[in-house]
């Protein structure tokens, strides 16, 4: 099969050790273009890819405080400029009870901005993935299979050689999958 | 789940002799910082006669900090115990050490009994004539006066030491049957685990009722009683709270520092540590959010009898140590204990939580000395103010001596518990 049609090759192994194992050599092997598939969060497969950090964090970080400063400044505005209250005699800028609200948003926006962050970074949602193409990977990856692929971007990639390749960790399968 | 160990249990599980010299040298500096406190104490008698009465003062300082580390850690002991989990085995040892150190609590504490009445007002003022005649001469406040009289039922000497006397009774017999318990859970089988997790679970559950009630009691009586015209529902539960902060501080740096060597070295994995970094990362939000409360709500009420407290607080200079205190006491650890990272690190965990218990310090220094007419809304720099250094640092170093001795006593880990094979597993999950 030529190149441009097929998207990967997947190997399917039993174990997450030997996926891990398998990711880590791949990596040092100097494999970049490459991805793990498993029915649970392993996150020395993450690592094993080459993954350090992602920017969850940071957009997290962006999110909370921006809904922090939002909702203080809306306080501040409502309070001191557009609808000025005299409230038993407390100065119009009454700085420690707007912390409650601000504090709120600011978790508010945090935790949305993990929520969507994570979705959008994880390019979800995604109509449409390749690997649904492989025989077996809808049975396998989500129920007891851990699978490493090897993307056919990958500049050191060839159809024979990479097969060969994934064959030496000794998976139970490796298969092409269709562009 | 299969848990099969990867790593081997290391065969020495004692203290590594490392802490016999962490041992001597706290001797050492608490041995100065006494030197140090006595001499402050001349020169700030000699500067404003204040002196003794900042030794004093420093002193109650000094005891509560141990005493939260002695009655927090049993209040943790208890419920790792309730509520399971690894980091809960990581810790048991240093936090039966920790418990075990009440007897030096008990001695600390017997100087702010039997010099009660430089601390209290209502130990100094035991009569309805006595406070009279205070105010006719002009040393309490008509309103003090008023507190004193009308609170005598429950604030008196001989309550004071009672209600002292029972907590203390109560810790202690909980700490030594944890603590003896724990050991002969040793000495048994692995088929008697679940036996003994029933008991302990049956132990600690009341036991932290019980601590709750007792420890709300004992800061009530030794700390908030100090302004007899204060009072605030929420106080045993901030107590309660900068116990647990300052305990997990003291655990997370005794077992990153143990782990310098075996067992140890073999025993903290990369996430116990984490997740003792979560839950401390929890209580400095906890910590905060019960302060603001109660602030917020002494601010909305701004009643006269309630914010006299916090003007004697952040008048007269003391604002900035108000701020500092929000500075060193939430923020800087908040913004460091976010970071994933560094809470995996050891050496920065062990750095902030260091930081963690100075802060934990500060924080009553600020609750402590605005208590007193001298300093109540007037900061000032005074020889005898010193002491709020040199008279905790004694305490808490004497204090660390005798917890190394606790450390020492015993194996660092609890061996006869289902979650040591856990602990002992490779933490990859793949090789």
């Amino acid at each position: 099969m030529m190149r441009e049609e097929i998207y990967g090759l997947l190997a399917e192994f039993d174990t997450p050790e030997e996926l891990v194992r398998a990711a880590r050599q791949a990596y040092s092997d100097g494999w970049r273009r490459m991805d793990c598939y498993t029915p649970y969060p392993v996150e020395e497969a993450i690592e094993a890819i080459g993954v350090r950090g992602n920017t969850v964090p940071l957009l997290t970080l962006v999110g909370g405080l921006l809904g922090g400063t939002v909702m203080f400044a809306l306080e501040e505005w409502i309070s001191t400029v557009a609808y000025p209250l005299n409230i038993a005699g407390r100065p119009l800028n009454s700085w420690p009870a707007f912390v409650v609200p601000a504090f709120e948003f600011t978790i508010l926006w945090a935790g949305l901005s993990a929520a969507i962050g994570m979705i959008a970074l994880n390019g979800l949602p995604a109509l449409y993935h390749p690997l649904f193409n492989a025989p077996n990977f809808r049975a396998g990856a989500s129920v007891d299979k851990f699978s490493l692929c090897l993307e056919a971007y990958d500049p050191k990639f060839d159809a024979v050689e990479a097969r060969t390749y994934l064959e030496s960790f000794k998976p139970i399968s490796v298969v092409e999958v269709e562009r | 789940m299969d848990h099969t160990p990867n790593s081997k249990l290391p065969a020495d599980l004692g203290a590594p002799p490392f802490v016999g010299v962490w041992q001597r040298r706290a001797l050492v500096i608490g041995g100065v910082a006494s030197v140090l406190a006595v001499a402050l104490g001349f020169v700030g008698q000699f500067q404003d006669g204040l002196g003794w009465g900042h030794l004093l003062r420093a002193w109650t300082l000094g005891t509560v900090v141990v005493w939260g580390f002695a009655v927090g850690g049993l209040a943790l002991l208890m419920l790792q115990y309730c509520s399971g989990g690894r980091w809960g085995l990581v810790l048991r040892r240093p936090l039966e050490a920790m418990s075990s150190t009440l007897p030096l609590v008990f001695i600390y504490w017997l100087a702010m009994a039997v010099f009660g009445r430089h601390l209290y007002l209502w130990a100094k003022y035991t009569s309805i004539e006595s406070t009279a005649a205070a105010l006719s001469a002009g040393l309490i406040t008509e309103f003090q006066q008023h507190c004193l009289d009308f609170k005598r039922a429950m604030l008196n000497p001989v309550a004071y030491v009672v209600v002292s006397l029972v907590c203390f009774a109560i810790w202690f017999l909980f700490a030594q049957r944890l603590s003896k318990l724990s050991l002969v859970r040793d000495g048994q089988s692995p088929e008697a685990v679940p036996n003994w997790t029933a008991k302990f679970e049956n132990i600690g559950g009341p036991g932290l009722v019980l601590y709750a009630l007792t420890m709300t009691a004992a800061a009530i009586y030794w700390v908030m009683s100090m302004d007899v015209t204060w009072a605030s529902a929420v106080y045993g539960l901030l107590f309660l709270v900068g116990q647990g902060y300052s305990v997990l501080a003291l655990g997370i740096v005794t077992v990153v520092v143990l782990s310098r060597a075996e067992p140890f070295k073999t025993l903290l994995r990369q996430s116990e540590q984490h997740d003792l970094g979560k839950l401390a990362f929890a209580f400095v939000m906890l910590n905060v959010y019960l302060a603001f409360s109660q602030f917020l709500i002494v601010w909305s009420g701004n009643l006269p009898d309630e914010t006299g407290w916090y003007l004697d607080r952040t008048r007269g200079g003391w604002g900035a140590v108000m701020t500092l205190d929000f500075v060193f006491h939430w923020l800087v650890p908040f913004v460091l204990l976010l970071s994933r990272n560094l809470k995996r690190n050891k050496k920065r965990l062990a750095a902030v939580c260091l930081w963690m218990i100075f802060a934990r310090c500060w924080d009553m220094f600020w609750l402590i000395e605005p208590n007193f007419p001298d300093a109540a809304r007037n900061l000032h720099l005074s020889w005898g103010i010193l002491e709020y250094i040199a008279v905790p640092v004694a305490l808490i170093s004497f204090w660390a001596a005798y917890y190394s001795k606790q450390l020492m006593a015993r194996p660092l880990v609890a061996i006869n518990d289902p979650l040591l094979s856990e602990i002992l597993e490779a933490e990859d999950g793949a090789v």
